[in-house]
């Protein structure tokens, strides 16, 4: 009876483990491992509200907490400038920088590299390099512009929280003209939902541009094809690369 | 414009198209100022009066960063710490000790046909580092004849630039390739399983440890697809898929798309230096294979910024400790290139 017992007690406790394993995610230093190559399936770079398909967007239901980006009256008339001009004026059109979180939910994969100070997050597109700080710094004391903005990141259980200021304005949010000023604010939190995907939530606040701050939330999926990698996107050298043929005997 | 000075102040600014000339322009005064002997005036060179106003270089002390001479460093066991997963720890900021990407044969010699008037003689050959070609033993990269004026070609048109491509495409923001990078200012290194990244000032590289095939063939790449491992104290990464469109420096060096590159850094024990011994091997373009050997040294937080091999600010925290900061190196579409072409361009 007693070996009965303990043999059940075994089997649950295998099974429970092998449930367990399954969704467990994966660990470095302690803190939930977000390594790996990522991109959402989502059309949120089209448009990040919800939009009926168009010549140039497949639709989508948006990744908008409550649907509507609430601007404020003279930056929504910009956004409906922005958005008129789309097919010229998006900077990812030049291969610039894509900014943050734009790049996170762009459709084209980005790579997490992870250590205890840091997380190093490469862009495909542009092959763009950002870093969020997980060693304890703030955000410089002088005011910076960067494209991706200034990151600092801590941890609160398994959620990555990430402070991100600093930002130049010549980015943004999607293709259909959603942009932001110097003053945009986005605080992150990614977790993971399992070991392959990420919950990605943001807050972006700006009061040049937004009468309130709104929310995202979207899913990053990891790849896992057999030899992925990244291959590098120096996308802005395309206009240039015909004054550059392979020197050649003539 | 006024946010150039700070980006290379504190190393934190916004970067927008149109701006890099300048930071391009202004980095390269420096390097050509600090490059100069002690007690010379800086050089202007071409940088535009904005520009070349904040070009104050320190070269009260050049000391490591412009040495005529290096140590070799032996391949070997390697000592140091390690990082969980086995390999050297070599992680952080470095950069080259000898001289930037003006003449890559003669580092310290300038690039000829340099229009601006340098107020004391060169001095003779032997009292400038050596050529980066350290096999075969002239110092001279075997280009096959075709090859050899091709880049007599680039390296005359350098500052004549009446084509399109005798403007360096580095000017243009493109990735410096290989193994341009290690002459263009301070880069940083960071690990991780299964890779080393390298972050320079202009373009990024993985380098996969994990030992799987390169990418195919019909894959062109600036920076190449790196494929490395480790021996002892040494890195050995293959580089093919070699795009072939940057040039190794001024003076207009290049490979073709068929270039293999063996590439050993080699690290010494106390983490202070390594060398980078990259083997090019390409039958369209060279005789023979040759080598290029680059000195580098480390550079740790609180070493003086100089503009040029260390630009890394001081983190902002609470603690007392000095900590590195690195923040985005951006580089963008740009047409506003260093090397303006001269007349109508093509």
């Amino acid at each position: 009876m007693k070996s009965l017992r303990t043999s059940l007690l075994l089997w649950t406790a295998l099974l429970a483990g092998t449930a367990v394993a399954a969704d467990r995610i994966p660990h470095f230093d302690g803190k939930p491992d977000f390594s790996g190559i990522w991109q959402t399936t989502s059309a949120a770079d089209f448009d990040l509200q919800p939009h009926s398909t168009r010549k140039d967007a497949p639709p989508g239901v948006g990744i908008v907490a409550g649907n509507v980006i609430p601007y404020l009256p003279t930056a929504l008339e910009q956004k409906k400038k922005n958005f008129a001009a789309r097919a010229q004026e998006d900077p990812r059109l030049k291969c610039w920088t894509l900014g943050t979180p734009r790049g996170i939910y762009y459709p084209e994969p980005f790579q997490i590299f992870q250590r205890g100070e840091d997380l190093t997050v490469v862009f495909e597109f542009g092959h763009s390099v950002r870093t969020i700080h997980t060693n304890g710094t703030e955000h410089p004391t002088e005011k910076g512009e960067f494209w991706l903005g200034d990151s600092r990141g801590h941890w609160e259980g398994d959620t990555l929280v990430v402070d991100v200021t600093d930002f130049e304005d010549e980015t943004w949010l999607d293709r259909a003209g959603d942009f932001h000023s110097t003053d945009m604010h986005v605080i992150e939190r990614w977790k993971f939902l399992d070991a392959n995907t990420i919950d990605y939530q943001a807050t972006i606040e700006d009061p040049q541009v937004f009468s309130r701050p709104w929310d995202i939330e979207v899913f990053l999926y990891r790849h896992r094809e057999k030899d992925f990698q990244l291959i590098e996107n120096y996308c802005f050298t395309l206009d240039y690369d015909k004054y550059y043929p392979v020197p050649a005997a003539q | 414009m006024s946010s150039i000075t700070s980006q290379h102040g504190a190393g934190r600014s916004r970067l927008a198209a149109g701006a890099l000339v300048l930071i391009q322009a202004f980095g390269m005064s420096q390097f050509a100022s600090a490059q100069e002997a002690p007690g010379q005036a800086a050089a202007p060179v071409s940088a535009p009066p904005a520009a070349a106003a904040q070009a104050t270089p320190n070269i009260a002390n050049p000391g490591i960063r412009w040495e005529k001479s290096f140590p070799p460093v032996t391949a070997g066991k390697w000592t140091g710490h390690r990082l969980p997963d086995g390999q050297p720890d070599i992680q952080g900021d470095w950069s080259n000790s000898i001289g930037n990407h003006d003449n890559f044969t003669d580092p310290q010699g300038g690039t000829p046909g340099d229009p601006v008037r340098r107020k004391r003689p060169l001095g003779t050959r032997a009292e400038r580092a050596p050529s980066r070609v350290s096999d075969p033993a002239d110092g001279q990269v075997p280009f096959q004849d075709w090859a050899r004026a091709k880049q007599q070609e680039f390296a005359t048109g350098f500052w004549n630039a009446t084509k399109q491509e005798y403007i360096e495409p580095l000017a243009r923001c493109a990735p410096a390739g290989i193994p341009k990078s290690f002459m263009w200012h301070g880069y940083e290194i960071r690990q991780f399983p299964g890779y080393v990244v390298f972050l320079f000032n202009s373009g990024t590289r993985i380098v996969h440890l994990d030992g799987k095939a390169h990418l195919p063939d019909n894959i062109k790449l600036w920076n190449g697809d790196s494929r490395g491992h480790w021996e002892g104290n040494t890195l050995v990464v293959e580089v093919t898929n070699n795009n072939a469109k940057a040039r190794f420096a001024r003076t207009g060096e290049f490979a073709s798309e068929n270039v293999r590159v063996e590439e050993r850094y080699i690290f010494d024990n106390a983490g202070k230096r390594f060398n980078y011994v990259a083997t090019f091997t390409d039958p369209t373009v060279y005789t023979r294979p040759w080598t290029a050997t680059i000195p580098m040294r480390r550079y740790v937080a609180g070493d003086a910024q100089d503009g040029w091999h260390y630009e890394v600010p001081l983190a902002n925290h609470k603690g007392k400790e000095l900590v590195a900061d690195h923040v985005e190196r951006p580089c963008v579409e740009n047409n506003g290139p260093f090397g303006q072409v001269v007349g109508a361009a093509q």
